[in-house]
């Protein structure tokens, strides 16, 4: 064996559309041998999940590839169709990003782990043959046989993930190339998912592949790591010198979008390059005053298909006080939405009560009405929390029309813009949201939230749709708002380093009940619950 | 100069979409023939009493012969009372066309307003409202147009409101899951944080972005209408008045006076052409229209 198991030689890839041509991918020379890993890092719009693809040709027909994509010394790119029908999964296979879009939803996982391996047999394989096959993958990335019978919704996110990996290797491939493989899912189960594959591929000596935009995730799994930016590979190196002596301007970003939780170098100082800079932490203030927000025993129950009751929230005691940044942190399916909509008033309390401002939370549609012109949402995916036919003034200067502010809608819409730090406003305004970047969308919503002057902020998950670079860019202005406007933020997350970037106090939900509230340097230095250990010790280590 | 008021802005951007939509229109030959054809229609239909007398459709004073054949005089022949049918072709499509549009505009304004507010109330304004969209999605609508039309006075009104309440469900039905999908989106959770009402919600978000479906469902529509006018107006359930005869009743009559034993073709095969060229017209516009605003169907 002389040649690698996979070399790119100078990899362009072009995609022409209707008016123009994008370069995806820019003259890219990689190199893998067989049984190493490598970590691809980069935003989104960087190519590289184009270059992934490339491997296996599953570009739509509008990419149009030059240089070489040597597998196993062998051109994919001139590769006859059975060829290349062949080498797909048996020599190099892919984990799809997104597990619950990859699987069929009408299928058991069974059958379709099996599917790659009765496609490639040469002869149809017995029954039980493969079925033992199976049992195996499934025992190989730890999912008893029994869940072979279940279908993808029966599944959890993580499971799902599993039986994405155990198709992976249902024919024992050289190279497995995972695109973003725990993008959607928990920080427990990351670690879970991450851990099995570093595992897999040391016993079964497999190349990997493994593409993701958080450099941590792949420090943990990855021996080598490659940065990509704008269609190039701008560094290349051993992981942990990639991380510890960061080289390219953006790999400094990626790295420092991810902080990590304990050093006091990240303390309330999210990655920002912007030059208003950062405030100065708030000083500890010993005395708490009056909480401006305080939820006493709140329970919010649903009724499921037989009568089943679902405690989203079941007895949660919650206080922010004016001008404190409070983070929420726990995993999916913990309640802390419901919790958050809740405090909206966008959802019925089952029990307990709410007040903000000493009033109890408003039940009638005006008193709600006006309540809402003091406590305001952000939400998670600002690309769909905008209207696509309001332009960034109609979008901003809805909640103005709601509530008939007086005075003049422009100066208030360009006040809000401007608090939002999108300069000058006057050319945001009639701009449309699928002109805007993802950042400068978030900045939108936040500006139209800012616009009723509120005093109160809840954020769902404010960043996690967006790129790490931009991460840092509104999580600076979160602070900048709290220091000038004494905005209070709820910030609902469920990554502990955002916690630790800008919050004051964390409160780790856990199945509906916090079960740890504190401020931030005591609860994640020295914790004391469990849950709140094990989310500690899953995260990902760059060290 | 000052920057322009951000309503100039929307109002410019929307004349920008209405321009790409209709070059994607016109990019489609089927839909600019149906439109040309209705374009024709109508500015016949409209201009009737100008280029022609209505004094023609008075039995009284009818001059051709008992069911002649086209000639020079009549191109389209006579009537058994001696009328000129292409004067009576011509006079008819003003009631069918009337009769199509406001049957239509009145099914659609009834499905829209059901649609909308079964899908954003939910719960049991839902459950009411879709169970009486059910009983009369199966209630065959010909038997209850027909019912509703010998309770009621004979005359074009009662047969608009006959084919209007008796179409809307599938219109309230489409409108409906259009409406569940876009309540969906997260900007609707927005605008009710910022404190937005039913109203709000429903007039600046949920409207405007059903208004193309409706739009095209409207246009697919008034072809099935007309088609009703034309089998109630047939069954001898349309306007009476003889000076105001639909393509319908002109069928009828043809029929009582036993056309087709009489070798009378003329008398017969314009009107169920021109029913039949209307509708096409209707359809392949409505069609074009859909591949215009519905961008999935762009693809295929």
């Amino acid at each position: 064996m002389n040649h690698p198991l996979l070399a790119l030689r100078d990899l362009t890839v072009r995609y022409t559309g209707r008016t123009r041509e994008v370069a995806a991918v820019r003259g890219v020379d990689l190199t893998l041998q067989a049984g190493e890993t490598l970590g691809l890092a980069g935003e989104s719009g960087c190519g590289k999940s184009t270059l992934a693809m490339s491997v296996l040709r599953l570009l739509p027909a509008s990419a149009s590839i030059g240089g070489q994509i040597l597998l196993d010394g062998e051109d994919v790119s001139t590769m006859k169709w059975g060829r290349l029908r062949a080498v797909r999964w048996t020599t190099a296979s892919v984990v799809f990003q997104g597990a619950m879009h990859a699987l069929n939803p009408v299928r058991r996982v069974r059958d379709q782990i099996a599917e790659p391996i009765v496609l490639h047999a040469p002869s149809p394989p017995a029954a039980a043959a493969l079925r033992k096959r199976v049992d195996a993958l499934l025992a190989q990335v730890e999912l008893p046989a029994v869940k072979g019978d279940a279908f993808p919704h029966e599944l959890s996110g993580g499971q799902k993930q599993r039986v994405m990996i155990a198709m992976a290797l249902a024919c024992d491939p050289r190279l497995v190339i995972a695109d973003e493989p725990t993008t959607a899912l928990d920080v427990i189960v990351q670690a879970q998912v991450l851990e099995l594959m570093t595992r897999l591929v040391a016993e079964q000596d497999i190349g990997l592949v493994m593409i993701s935009h958080d450099l941590a995730v792949l420090a943990s799994t990855c021996q080598r790591l490659a940065v990509m930016y704008e269609g190039e590979i701008v560094e290349q190196g051993e992981s942990r010198a990639v991380i510890a002596d960061p080289r390219h301007e953006h790999t400094r970003a990626l790295a420092a979008a991810f902080p990590t939780v304990g050093d006091p170098v990240y303390r309330y100082a999210p990655a920002t390059s912007n030059e208003l800079g950062l405030p100065d932490p708030p000083p500890a203030t010993e005395s708490p005053g009056e909480p401006l927000l305080a939820a006493r025993d709140v329970r919010v129950t649903f009724t499921g298909r037989g009568r089943a009751l679902t405690h989203a929230v079941a007895g949660v005691d919650l206080d922010v006080r004016a001008g404190e940044i409070v983070a929420l942190v726990g995993q999916s399916g913990s309640g802390k939405t419901t919790l958050a909509r809740t405090i909206l008033g966008l959802q019925h309390l089952t029990g307990g009560r709410i007040s903000f401002d000493g009033a109890e939370l408003p039940t009638s549609a005006k008193g709600l009405r006006a309540y809402r012109r003091r406590v305001q949402l952000v939400l998670q995916d600002p690309t769909s929390a905008l209207n696509p036919r309001h332009s960034v003034y109609e979008s901003v200067a809805e909640g103005l029309r709601i509530h008939r502010v007086a005075g003049d809608e422009r100066e208030h819409v360009a006040a809000a813009l401007e608090a939002a730090e999108l300069r000058p406003p006057e050319e945001f305004m009639p701009l449309l949201p699928h002109q805007l970047s993802g950042g400068q969308r978030q900045r939108v919503v936040i500006a139209g939230a800012l616009a009723l002057r509120p005093q109160l902020l809840v954020a769902d998950e404010p960043v996690a749709s967006l790129d790490a670079s931009v991460r840092g860019e509104i999580l600076a202005l979160l602070l900048r708002l709290r220091a000038r406007l004494g905005l209070a933020a709820l910030v609902i997350t469920h990554d502990l380093g955002l916690a630790w970037n800008i919050a004051d106090r964390v409160a780790v939900m856990y199945q509906g009940e916090l079960v740890e509230v504190g401020s931030v340097d005591e609860v994640l230095a020295h914790p004391h619950h469990d849950y709140t250990k094990s989310l500690l010790a899953a995260l990902p280590t760059t060290g | 100069m000052t920057a322009p008021s951000p309503r100039a802005l929307a109002w410019r951007r929307r004349g920008a979409a209405f321009a790409a939509g209709w070059r994607q229109f016109a990019s489609q030959r089927s839909g600019l023939v149906g439109l040309g054809l209705l374009v024709v229609i109508v500015l016949l239909a409209i201009l009737a009493p100008v280029i022609t007398d209505q004094g023609g459709l008075d039995v009284t004073e009818a001059t051709g012969g008992t069911m002649a054949p086209p000639d020079g005089e009549y191109p389209l022949g006579t009537d058994r009372s001696g009328r000129s049918v292409l004067l009576l072709t011509l006079w008819s499509s003003r009631v069918s066309l009337l009769v199509g549009f406001v049957a239509t505009l009145l099914s659609i304004a009834i499905g829209t307003v059901i649609g909308i507010l079964a899908a954003h109330y939910g719960r049991w304004v839902s459950a009411g409202l879709m169970r009486v969209t059910d009983f009369f999605l199966v209630i065959p609508s010909l038997v209850l147009a027909i019912a509703l039309s010998t309770v009621m006075e004979r005359g074009i009104g009662t047969i608009i409101l006959a084919i209007g309440l008796t179409s809307w469900p599938s219109a309230a039905r489409l409108v409906r899951a259009q409406t569940l999908t876009i309540e969906a989106r997260p900007y609707i959770e927005r605008s009710k944080a910022l404190g937005g009402g039913h109203l709000h919600v429903i007039t600046k978000h949920v409207l405007p972005a059903v208004l193309p479906l409706v739009f095209v469902n409207t246009t697919l529509a008034v072809g099935s209408a007309i088609v009703a006018e034309s089998t109630l107006s047939f069954l001898g359930l349309g306007d009476p008045d003889p000076m105001r005869p639909s393509w319908g009743t002109m069928l009828r009559s043809a029929w009582l006076d036993s056309a087709v034993l009489a070798g009378a073709w003329w008398y017969l095969l314009p009107p169920g052409i021109a029913i039949a060229i209307v509708v096409l017209a209707f359809t392949m516009c409505g069609r074009a229209l859909e591949a215009v605003l519905n961008p999935r169907l762009r693809e295929g």
